[in-house]
Order: C-alpha cells, then sequence, then structure tokens
C-alpha cells in the first residue's frame, strides 16, 4: 500500500469518525494541548473535537477571579441608555467589520459575539449567525492542494466556524442556504464545517419534531395560563375539560409577593367524571402532591385527586348483557378463542394502579386552598361531597407556603427528610 | 303431512319451469324430506350450496300474477300521474290527498291479512308492490314505517284481540303506525335504552316515561309500537331491567311529538321527536311476552329489509329509462351521448345491478314465502346491504351521465341521489348489517365445525393429515363440483362457466371460513376487517347464486329476451368472482394484499390526536 493511499485512507477515517474520537478524547488533556502546540503549522492531523470547539461558557468565577477583558470587548460596551437588542448587535458586528478592515482577531470576535447573543436576546436568530459566519474572509482557508485538503487546514478557523454552527444547534437553529454558501466560500466544500453543517442539515430536521408533546417556545406568563398549558399538557383526554376555580387576587397593599387568593385551575375528563361518581363512598380518596412539571425552563406543580387500586374481591367484571344489541350477536356461542398464531399480545406484568379523577395547579399548596378546589370539583361531580377526602400533601406546608412564585422550586429533601414527611403525612391525614 | 304437500307444490312449480327437473327433484325430495331444510346462507359458510332452497328460482301461480298486475296497473298509473315528487320534496309534507289515494288503494294495509281489512299479499307480492311505491322516496319511507315495521310487531306477536283491535283500521290508513325504538342515547344498544314503564298500583296499567328521536311518521301516527324498559322478575328471583314493546294509542294521553326534523333526503316524510310523559299503556297493550321486548324489536327489524331490494331495482329502472332518454338525445361532438364507451359503461352497470338486485330480492321473498317458515334473515340483510349501496352507486352514475344538469334541481336526479343516501344509513346502517351477516353465518358454522376444529387443537394425526392433503390438492388446483353444472344440473349450459366460478368461489370460502374460526375462535368478533370481508364475499356469492337461479329459468321458460339476461349474469358472477378471490386472499394469513395493520395504525395515529396529523406540504423545516 502506497503511502498515499494510507493517507486518504487515514483522512477518510478522521472525517468519518472525527465525532466519535472527539467525543471519546474530551477530557483527555492532551486534546487540549494538542490542536494549539500545532496551531501554526497549519496542518494538525487533530480530530475536529465537538466538545472542544463549544464556546467556553464565559462565567466561570472561581477559576478566574479576575477576568482580563476580552479584545474586542469594547465593540459591546453599552452605551448609556442604550437597548440591547438585535440592532445594536449587528451595530456591533458592522463596526468590527469596519474599524478591522484587515479583519484582525476575528476569530477572537467571533467567540466573543457567540457569547454575547443570549444577552442580546438574537440567540436563536439565523440571520445573525449568518452575519457572524460572514466575517470570515473568504477563499482564504480553502485548502488548494491535495496535502491541504487531507490534513486539517486552518484547523483555529474552522473549530471557530464549528462552534457557530453548534451554538446554532442548541438553539435549535436550522441553517439554510446561504449558511452552505458562506461555508463553502470560507471553508471549501470538503471541510469540517461543511460536514457539521451537511449534519446539522439532517439530523436537525428529525430531531426538532420528535418529542411527541411540544411545548411551545414562548410560555405564557400569566400563571393561570401556564396551568392550564401544563394540565393539558399531562393529561392524555383531549375531551378533559379545564375550570378555572379561583382567579389569583392580589392584596394590593402588601403587592405581588404574598397573594391572598392563588389560582386554582382543574382538568378532568368525563370518563374520570364517571369514574368518580362510580366511586365506593366507603373508600377514601387522596388529594396528593405537589408533583413537578417542567415545562422548559419553568417549574410547575400539580396536585391529583386519587383512590387506591379497589382489591380483586370488590371489583365488578364486566358482562356483556344479555340483550344487548339489536342487530348483531356482541359475542359468539363458541368454545374456542384465538389460537396462539394470533395471538400477538405480549405477556406483560402490567402495574395496576388506583383511578386518578382530576389534577389541579394552585398558587399554593396547602390544605386550605386544595380543599377550595375539591370544593369546587363537588358542583360536577356530586358524588365526591359523600367520599371522605384525605390530604396527603408532601413537605411541610410551611415551607410550601414561603415558595411564592413558581418558578421557584420546593427546597429540595434529602432522603432522612422524606422519611419524617411520610411518617408527619400519615399524622396529618384528616377528612376535609 | 305438510311436507308432502310442500313437494307437491314445489314439483307442480318445478314442472312449469323444467320437465327435466321434476325428474330431479322427485327423485331427491324424498330423501330429504326427513331433515330440516337449512338456511342457504348459512350453509354457504361450510362451503355448501343449499341446492333445493335457491334452485329453481321461486314463481308465483299465474293466479298470483294475475291478481298482483291488477295491483299494480292503477298503483303505476297514479304514482306517475299524481304524485308529484318535486313538489312533495320541496314542501318537505305529503299532500293529504296523495295520502287519501294511497289509503284508497289499499297501499296502508298490504300484508296484513285479509280478514282484518287488508290486502295478505305475500312477500314476493308486497316486493312487486314495492317496486311501483319507491318511484317517490318520502312516499316509501312512510309507507315502510307504517307497515314494515310500525304494525308489523302486531301481524307478528299481537294477540287475536290485539289484531282485530288496531289491524283494521292500520290497514284502510284510518290510523297510521310509527316505530319507536331510537333513543337519544340508544341507536342499536338496547341496553342504554331510558324510557321506562312502571307498572301502576292497580297493575292494570304501564306508566310510560321517555323521549324517542328520528321517529318515522312521529307526527302523524295513531298507532305507537314504544319499546321501553320494565322491571322483570328473573327466573332466579332477582329483578331486572328488560325490554318490553307497547301498543301505545296517541289517546293514551301524555303523547306529544317535536316539530319535523330538517332532512338531506326524504324529506316528504314526517321524522320528529315522539316524547311520553305519564301516558297510561293498558296491560292488555303489551306486544308479545312482558320483558320480551328484545325478540320483538329483532324480529320485525329482520323482517322488514328484504323489501328493499325490489323498491331500488323498481327506482334504477325509471332512472334508466330517464337517463337513457337523455343519452340518445343529447349531441357532443356530432355524436350521440350513447356512442361514448364511458357513458355506456354506466348504463351496463346500472342495468347489472338493477338485475342483480331484483334477482336478490325476488328470491328473497320466494324464501320467505315458503310455508314452513324459515329463517332468512342474512338474506334480507344481504338485499338491503347490496341494494342500498349499489343504489347510491347508480344513481350518481347516472347524475354524472346528465353532468351539470344533474345537479341542478329542476331534474329529479339530486333529489333522488339524496333520498338514496338514507338506504345505507336506516334499518340497521352497512356496517352494522355486514357484521350480523357474517357473524350470524360464522356462528352457524363454528358450532358445526367445534369437532374438527377440537381435534385439531389437540393435535389428532388423522384430521391434521386430511387437513393437509385436502390443502395441498387445493393449492394444485382441482374443479370444484357441487353439483351445479353438468348432466343433473340445475344451471343452465349456457351459465355453466359462471357456475363453476361460483363453485369455486363458495368451496374456497368454506375453507376460508373455517381457517379464519381456527385462527381466531370466538374472539373473531373483534376483528370487524376480516367480518366486513366475509360479509362482503357471502353478499355476493348470493348475488350470483340469485342471478344464475333467474337466468337459468329464464332460459328454461323461455322469457324475452333472457340472452340479455344471461349476459348480465354473466357479467356480474365474472366481476363478482375476482373481486371474491381477492377478499379471499385478503383473509389469509399474512397476506400482502391484507392492509388491516397498517389501516388500523394510521386511524389509531388521528384518532389520539382528534385531527390530520400530517405537516403541510408547505411547510419548511428551514
Amino acid at each position: 500500500m502506497s503511502w498515499v493511499q494510507a493517507i486518504l485512507l487515514a483522512r477518510g477515517l478522521s472525517r468519518g469518525w472525527g465525532g466519535i474520537c472527539g467525543a471519546a478524547l474530551t477530557g483527555a488533556p492532551f486534546s487540549q494541548v494538542l490542536p494549539q502546540a500545532l496551531r501554526g503549522l497549519h496542518c494538525s492531523t487533530a480530530t475536529h473535537n465537538s466538545e472542544m470547539s463549544l464556546v467556553p461558557h464565559p462565567p466561570e468565577p472561581p477559576k478566574k477571579p479576575i477576568k482580563a477583558p476580552a479584545p474586542h470587548e469594547e465593540l459591546f460596551r453599552q452605551e448609556p441608555g442604550g437597548e440591547r437588542d438585535k440592532a445594536s448587535f449587528v451595530r456591533a458586528v458592522q463596526n468590527f467589520g469596519q474599524y478591522n478592515v484587515r479583519k484582525r482577531g476575528h476569530v477572537d470576535f467571533i467567540y466573543l459575539a457567540l457569547r454575547k447573543m443570549r444577552e442580546y436576546g438574537v440567540e436563536r436568530d439565523l440571520t445573525v449567525y449568518n452575519l457572524l459566519l460572514d466575517i470570515f474572509p473568504k477563499e482564504v482557508f480553502r485548502p488548494r492542494s491535495v496535502i491541504q485538503r487531507i490534513f486539517l487546514h486552518y484547523p483555529r478557523q474552522q473549530e471557530c466556524g464549528i462552534a457557530v454552527l453548534e451554538q446554532m444547534e442548541n438553539h435549535g437553529v436550522m441553517p439554510n442556504k446561504e449558511t452552505e454558501f458562506l461555508l463553502i466560500q470560507i471553508f471549501g466544500r470538503k471541510s469540517y464545517p461543511m460536514l457539521k453543517y451537511l449534519r446539522m442539515r439532517l439530523w436537525l430536521t428529525r430531531f426538532k419534531n420528535i418529542n411527541p408533546f411540544p411545548v411551545p417556545r414562548d410560555l405564557p406568563q400569566d400563571p393561570v395560563d401556564l396551568a392550564k398549558l401544563g394540565l393539558r399538557h399531562i393529561e392524555p383526554d383531549l375531551s378533559a375539560r379545564i375550570t378555572v376555580y379561583q382567579m389569583p387576587l392580589s392584596d394590593d397593599l402588601t403587592g405581588t409577593e404574598d397573594p391572598i387568593q392563588p389560582h386554582i385551575v382543574g382538568i378532568q375528563s368525563p370518563d374520570q367524571q364517571a369514574a368518580l361518581a362510580h366511586h365506593n363512598p366507603a373508600r377514601p380518596v387522596f388529594v396528593e402532591g405537589p408533583f413537578s412539571l417542567w415545562l422548559r425552563s419553568k417549574c410547575v406543580y400539580y396536585h391529583i385527586l386519587r383512590a387506591d387500586l379497589l382489591p380483586p374481591e370488590e371489583r365488578k367484571v364486566e358482562k356483556i348483557p344479555e340483550e344487548w344489541n339489536l342487530y348483531y350477536p356482541m359475542q359468539l356461542d363458541l368454545d374456542y378463542g384465538r389460537s396462539g398464531w394470533d395471538d400477538y399480545e405480549f405477556d406483560i406484568d402490567e402495574v395496576e394502579e388506583g383511578p386518578i379523577f382530576a389534577m389541579c395547579m394552585a398558587g399554593a399548596h396547602d390544605q386550605a386552598t386544595l380543599a377550595k378546589w375539591i370544593q369546587g370539583l363537588q358542583e360536577t361531580n356530586p358524588a365526591l361531597a359523600q367520599i371522605p377526602v384525605i390530604f396527603r400533601l408532601a413537605g411541610s406546608t410551611g415551607e410550601l407556603l414561603t415558595s411564592s412564585g413558581l418558578e421557584e422550586p420546593p427546597r429540595p429533601l434529602c432522603e432522612v427528610q422524606e422519611e419524617d414527611d411520610d411518617h408527619r403525612k400519615q399524622q396529618q391525614q384528616g377528612r376535609s | 303431512m305438510s311436507g308432502c304437500a310442500l313437494f307437491l307444490r314445489r314439483a307442480a312449480t318445478a314442472a312449469r319451469a323444467c320437465p327435466a327437473l321434476v325428474a330431479l327433484s322427485a327423485s331427491r325430495r324424498p330423501l330429504s324430506t326427513s331433515r330440516p331444510s337449512r338456511a342457504f346462507a348459512k350453509e354457504l359458510f361450510l362451503g355448501k350450496i343449499e341446492k333445493k332452497r335457491v334452485f329453481p328460482f321461486p314463481e308465483v301461480s299465474q293466479d298470483e300474477l294475475n291478481e298482483i298486475n291488477q295491483f299494480v296497473g292503477p298503483v303505476e298509473k297514479f304514482f306517475n300521474e299524481e304524485v308529484d315528487s318535486q313538489k312533495i320534496d320541496r314542501e318537505g309534507k305529503i299532500p293529504d290527498d296523495t295520502l287519501e289515494k294511497l289509503k284508497s288503494l289499499g297501499l296502508f294495509g298490504m300484508q296484513v291479512p285479509e280478514e282484518y281489512g287488508g290486502l295478505g299479499l305475500s312477500n314476493t307480492m308486497y316486493a312487486r308492490l314495492g317496486e311501483i311505491i319507491s318511484l317517490d322516496g318520502s312516499i316509501t319511507v312512510t309507507l315502510a314505517a307504517h307497515q314494515a315495521i310500525g304494525l308489523k310487531g302486531i301481524i307478528l306477536v299481537g294477540t287475536e284481540e290485539q289484531k282485530a283491535n288496531y289491524l283494521p283500521r292500520l290497514a284502510s290508513g284510518e290510523h297510521m303506525a310509527a316505530f319507536c325504538l331510537t333513543e337519544p342515547a340508544s341507536g342499536s344498544d338496547a341496553a342504554s335504552i331510558q324510557t321506562r314503564a312502571t307498572l301502576s298500583e292497580d297493575k292494570k296499567h304501564y306508566i310510560l316515561n321517555g323521549s324517542k328521536v328520528w321517529i318515522t311518521n312521529g307526527g302523524l301516527a295513531n298507532i305507537f309500537t314504544v319499546f321501553a324498559k320494565t322491571e322483570v322478575v328473573d327466573s332466579d328471583g332477582s329483578v331486572k331491567d328488560k325490554m318490553t314493546a307497547f301498543i301505545v294509542e296517541r289517546d293514551f294521553g301524555g303523547v306529544t311529538n317535536g316539530k319535523p326534523e330538517d332532512k338531506l333526503g326524504i324529506r316528504g316524510s314526517n321524522t320528529c321527536e315522539v316524547h311520553f310523559e305519564n301516558t297510561k299503556v293498558p296491560v292488555e297493550n303489551v306486544l308479545g311476552e312482558v320483558g320480551g321486548g328484545f325478540k320483538v324489536a329483532m324480529n320485525i327489524l329482520n323482517s322488514g329489509r328484504f323489501s328493499m331490494g325490489s323498491a331500488v331495482a323498481g327506482m334504477l329502472k325509471k332512472l334508466i329509462e330517464l337517463t337513457a332518454d337523455y343519452a340518445c338525445t343529447r349531441k357532443q361532438f356530432n355524436k350521440r351521448l350513447s356512442e361514448f364507451g364511458l357513458i355506456q359503461e354506466k348504463f351496463a352497470l346500472m342495468a347489472q345491478k338493477a338485475y342483480v338486485m331484483e334477482s336478490m330480492a325476488y328470491l328473497t321473498a320466494g324464501m320467505l314465502d315458503q310455508p314452513e317458515l324459515p329463517d332468512c334473515s342474512v338474506e334480507a340483510a344481504m338485499v338491503k346491504v347490496f341494494s342500498s349501496e349499489s343504489a347510491w352507486q347508480c344513481v350518481s352514475e347516472a347524475l354524472q351521465i346528465l353532468g351539470g344538469s344533474g345537479y341542478m334541481k329542476d331534474y329529479p336526479y339530486e333529489r333522488m341521489l339524496r333520498d338514496a343516501r338514507i338506504l345505507l344509513i336506516f334499518e340497521g346502517t352497512n356496517e352494522i348489517l355486514r357484521m350480523f351477516i357474517a357473524l350470524t353465518g360464522l356462528q352457524h358454522a363454528g358450532r358445526i365445525l367445534t369437532e374438527r376444529i377440537h381435534e385439531l387443537k389437540r393435535g389428532n394425526v388423522t384430521t391434521i393429515m386430511e387437513t393437509v392433503g385436502r390443502r395441498i390438492r387445493d393449492s394444485l388446483g382441482r374443479t370444484m363440483d357441487l353439483g351445479l353444472t353438468g348432466n343433473l344440473g340445475v344451471v343452465h349450459p349456457s351459465l355453466g362457466e359462471s357456475a363453476n366460478k361460483l363453485e369455486e368461489n363458495v368451496y374456497y370460502f368454506g375453507r376460508t371460513v373455517e381457517n379464519l374460526l381456527l385462527r381466531f375462535g370466538k374472539t373473531i368478533v373483534e376483528e370487524q376487517l376480516v367480518l366486513k370481508r366475509v360479509a362482503n364475499v357471502l353478499i355476493n356469492l348470493y348475488g350470483m347464486v340469485a342471478v344464475l337461479s333467474r337466468a337459468s329459468r329464464s332460459i328454461r321458460i323461455g322469457l324475452r329476451n333472457h340472452d340479455h339476461e344471461i349476459l348480465l349474469a354473466n357479467m356480474f358472477c365474472t366481476e363478482a368472482y375476482v373481486q371474491n378471490l381477492f377478499s379471499l386472499s385478503q383473509l389469509d394469513k399474512d397476506a400482502p394484499e391484507n392492509l388491516d395493520e397498517q389501516i388500523k395504525k394510521v386511524s389509531r395515529e388521528i384518532l389520539e390526536q382528534r385531527t390530520y396529523i400530517c405537516a403541510h406540504p408547505l411547510e419548511r423545516t428551514s
């Protein structure tokens, strides 16, 4: 095998396996050092490392107590009264191009700009990313010879290009034709940013809609709307009805911090309503919670109204009534069933759980608030008036009451505390 | 004794049909009289053709024919000259004078026995008259609601007193009848009926409370057959809710009705809600037994269906006349429409469908008229399914021949299209009837095959070897001979090939049914897509049998244009044969033609989200 073939093979391998090797090499000290040592050579064989090329997270206070200002920081300096928006970001980028005709230090600037994007709220804007890519000088980094093409040509610049794409990927921004055009102009068709681009074109589309329960990107700010959204998100039955049992009322004197009347939003499907109507009043139902539900970066808490699973002897066997269907027999009078060849049922041990009758989200997680929910439920479920309701609320009520905002999660309880809580819960059980 | 009388009668009929047959039936009949003859359709499930049920095609005597022609003449004249269907449709009401004339023609008591003042028509004659009445959809439905279901209960299970009390007035049309079964929460689900009848303290009355919806003739009727829940003490002493049928007069009090519903078609018929509020019904007015209402309802529903075949055939024949007129006069590109192949195709389709459903309807009517009172509910349901679907298809094609004119209200076609749509829905939707057809047959076959299937499941070597051997022989392709053709055959040689196709289909249908029962057992109830195919095959088979029987008779007695009948019969048999082969192959396990799993998955995904879930074609990902 001639050495040319060997090199070609190596190149192919490095390209194909780059991602995997990069991931494997993450954190290894030499991978950090190697590209830097070879940077001047422009022919680094270091494989592309996706983790490495990530934009370093800006604030790491313990490591760097005194942070030297990054180059070009002044371009993003805030003039007094200036808004941080897309226009000012674009202006900063344009200023870089104007003051720096030779584009000296453009890689540093791009990294800086990537870090700043979130502050300016443009991290989801494709045109801004294209603008950033546009800073790269064109045609300069394109490999021109076979040797250049085999090895990583201008690794630092390519890594920077990948960093831009990486950040796009993290924010779910799909690159377009313009991005492709820019990348070809800057790095050429056979380059790592281009490879990254192609992979993004393939996979981002697949992953974009992979969540069967999509959450809107901008969550409603109003807690009632947020609760409605959250409840719809949990409830699989589309005929379920959402009821706002209580609108939030805040005391003007104390401000919004301590609402005198927290909101209560509940959801119940017709099936749940029917199940509750048939519930044996001798058996109690439980209000349990709060359970957390994450909607993007927000955490909301919900409570459920549920009952224990009926013991087998009390379960009613669904019998096919004798005279049911006027038109055709509902069952055949034969003594043989399905043959094994046509039995596609898997043998699954299903954990049976008790029925859930309703769910709610409330502004406060104390028993008084939840009792109001139960009162509201009684209007549509008259049977509930006869059924004892037991409140099993996790965490002491005091703790939960202090966390007034929805965003604030309740204090994490360690194992011992939870044990403790269980005891307390049992003591707290009382009839509504 | 009755068997002997039957034999004579049948033999006499056959003698007219074909001398050769006399020998045949004479030689076979004595052997089979001991065994009760089985329902025809159910035997098909076992891969057998119960020949003597369907061959020869049933005939009426000359006297009966003369009698019916006497009726037909004036009725036809009346419908052609005096009934203004367009006006009935537009005004949503049948004019009083038209109703009076219908009454005077005796059409309100066609099947009421003569001793109660009705015409006492046999099923065949009733079907014949239905052909003419069907020229107006609203009148057909009004009359059918009156006598096919409304008063049918009294004829079927009424006591002598009830019959004497109600039938004369109903037959004369003095009173109209309505059938009150459907409720807002109960279509075919008898268990969810809410109307309730409670026995009064003196045990002389039932107090009836509840509401019924979509009652045809609800606003006009004076006599209602009402189904309600009553408390019945069971044999083991427990109290149960069971359905009971009542005859309720409007004069009992507490009967009100809503305003007529605004409908798509049959707009002249009166359909409305009927409410019963503390209506006192005397105990004598219980129809059938207390707690036996379910059976009564089932019998009434099952008995009324066969007549749709002849009614639709009558309508189609009229439709062919109308459209043929148009096609032969309208010119495009200097050619008459009738010269275009695509138009000709539509006429052939209409003629074929009309021929098949007519054959099916009269064959079923003939079977029903046999003195041994066989259960022909499956056959009747097949007639109903076939005729209603053909009606929809043919009216649509007829409208297509007219093109734009067909869409206009000036022509009758759009009205006929609207009227025809109800046929697929009422008297049991076609989906439900398909379940009925398939399940009734499978129940019958399943019982008979129980022993065999048990042996196969136990692993009886002889049975398994026999089955395997038969499969191998089947796969090599052998000619089936179920005795329809050949020297002693009942089918005329010019239809021989079609008869062979039928025999092959029937044989493989029997095999498939056995296979299905082996695979699914009693859980086949849940396999609705399989059942639909079984029903479709059976309907086709019945259609084939009917046309073969009728066409053979036509040739043998030399009816006019019997060569045309042979054409139609052969055409239908070939088409049905191919359809059956396809359906049967779909019923095979893991057949590539079988898309059931995909169908179920698609619908599941849609129904989970309750919407069409594909992205818009213009959508982009970037």
